[in-house]
């Protein structure tokens, strides 16, 4: 009994076949999601540029192949202000934002609707 | 009075473009089905506003400023579901006779 008892005292456990195993175990990629998600969920630059561009692209009177990230609603697009004033709601349903109409009336072209959507800390 | 294109909005522009805003933010709370007609009378009637009424008519304009914010909060109430009985010269969109 002594002697199993020393046997198994220096017995070890090769520790590094756990640590090797363990990694396949554990779904990383959603723990780490959940956890970017839980602290900065703001959208990327790229993410609100094509949700934007779709939305114009969408909408009735815009010909879609014009669109670009660069068009002013107005000059390039051919559309007029009432025209502006339903594309900027569009994009408020879109991203779940309100503009209040001093930021609104600002927004005539593509490139500032995504500065504002982007910098926006409540788009979604 | 003319759909400014580009250029700088006059006081009384932004007006009637916040009015529109406030209409089309009203149809929203609509269901779907009406706020398509509402929708699609405001855009008519905004639009033939635009093109009919001589621009420098301030009084005309104030005038038609004042029933629309009236119209609006009419169209607020929960209990108002289309904009017939605010355009009366309109064809009947929710009376259905049922």
């Amino acid at each position: 009994m002594a002697l199993r008892a020393a046997i198994l005292r220096h017995v070890r456990v090769p520790v590094q076949t756990l640590s090797l195993t363990a990694p396949k175990s554990i779904p990383w990629g959603s723990f780490l999601r959940s956890m970017s998600s839980h602290g900065d969920d703001h959208l990327s630059k790229e993410e609100v540029i094509e949700r934007v561009l779709s939305v114009v692209k969408d909408f009735p009177k815009v010909d879609p192949s014009k669109v670009t990230p660069d068009v002013h609603f107005q000059k390039d697009l051919g559309l007029d202000s009432l025209d502006n004033v339903e594309i900027v709601m569009a994009l408020e349903e879109e991203f779940k934002l309100e503009i209040p109409d001093k930021e609104a009336d600002k927004i005539d072209s593509l490139s500032l609707a995504i500065e504002y959507i982007h910098n926006h800390p409540m788009a979604s | 009075m003319g759909i400014s294109r580009g250029a700088r909005l006059s006081g009384m522009q932004k007006q009637v473009l916040s009015l529109y805003r406030g209409f089309l933010r009203a149809a929203r709370s609509k269901p779907e089905e009406e706020r398509r007609k509402i929708e699609s009378i405001l855009s008519e009637e905004f639009r033939r506003n635009s093109k009919q009424v001589d621009r420098k008519n301030f009084i005309y304009i104030e005038y038609l400023l004042r029933r629309g914010k009236k119209q609006l909060d009419q169209l607020k109430d929960p209990g108002t579901t289309g904009l017939s009985s605010l355009q009366v010269h309109l064809p009947q969109t929710n009376k259905r006779g049922h």
